[in-house]
């Protein structure tokens, strides 16, 4: 059952992950880049932690595991901004609709 | 800045002790040995990082109850967010409109900002670009949905500002002057 449970986690976390490189690929600029990379493989990686913290049961790896897990919902946003702010300050133009893809 | 005080030394100790303890996983004498010594050195240099000094105990104790308690909800506005991005994403025809929002907001805190920019850039369609003060600089992927969200909704920023308790008068009605 825990185990169903775990495994439902994890294919929706490799969904989000896939997702991402997916839009890694399709979106047009960095700006639109980073919205595809910085939130679902935030919420990827934290979905597949979890369903390992399921799969593991409660012990010491757990804990740990989840500690991982609100540690990256910590510094994942948090490094998206930081290469954003970047490519915002050396003056990168955002895409804007009907402009060519880069 | 006042000096820190013991508890707080004393609470940063004990903070430090117990993430060691989930690390290394060990009970015997020579691990939590080393342990207490590198927590020792680690709380008499930055004891004043993880409790400042010029915010009061408890009242952070409130705003991390708030906080946790504010999870749930958070959680829930990023699996929308990702579904959306998804959405965008395997959408044949990609119907993205991206653009820049500058959204005004009267926080102060720095966790407040912080954590007001993590949540911005983690829900719908937003990355935070830059704050200045109070100033966000925000990119949306969708340029009408994100003024939509942060400039008229401001749900994020309402339930923020209750979790800290600071800014408590959102500009209810009135759009964020661009």
């Amino acid at each position: 059952m825990l185990n169903t449970l775990a495994l439902i986690f994890i294919v929706i976390g490799l969904f989000f992950m896939v997702v991402g490189a997916i839009g890694l690929i399709r979106f047009p600029d960095f700006y639109t880049r980073v919205h595809a990379t910085g939130k679902c493989d935030t919420l990827g990686e934290g979905m597949i932690l979890f369903g390992l913290v399921l799969y593991e049961g409660m012990n010491l790896v757990a804990v740990k595991i989840l500690l991982l897990v609100i540690f990256i919902f910590i510094t994942s946003p948090t490094a998206v901004h930081a290469i954003l702010n970047v490519a915002y300050t050396r003056g990168v133009e955002p895409w804007k609709k009907g402009d060519e893809r880069r | 800045m006042k000096r820190p005080s013991v508890y707080q030394y004393i609470l940063t100790f004990a903070i430090l002790m117990l993430f060691w303890y989930i690390l290394s996983g060990y009970l015997e004498f020579f691990y939590i040995g080393a342990g207490i010594v590198c927590c020792g050195i680690v709380t008499l240099i930055s004891g004043d990082l993880v409790f400042r000094s010029d915010v009061r105990i408890a009242r952070s104790a409130h705003v991390f109850i708030r906080f946790i308690l504010y999870i749930p909800r958070l959680l829930a506005a990023i699996l929308h967010a990702n579904l959306d991005v998804a959405y965008r994403v395997l959408h044949p025809e990609m119907p993205i409109d991206p653009g820049i929002v500058t959204v005004d907001t009267p926080f102060r805190g720095d966790v407040l900002r912080t954590s007001f920019a993590n949540a911005v850039t983690l829900t719908p369609g937003t990355v935070t670009v830059d704050v200045i003060d109070g100033r966000f600089i925000v990119h949306a992927l969708v340029r009408e949905a994100g003024e939509e969200d942060l400039l008229k909704g401001r749900s994020i920023e309402r339930d923020l500002a209750r979790v800290f308790g600071e800014g408590d008068q959102p500009p209810s009605g009135e759009t964020g002057d661009l």
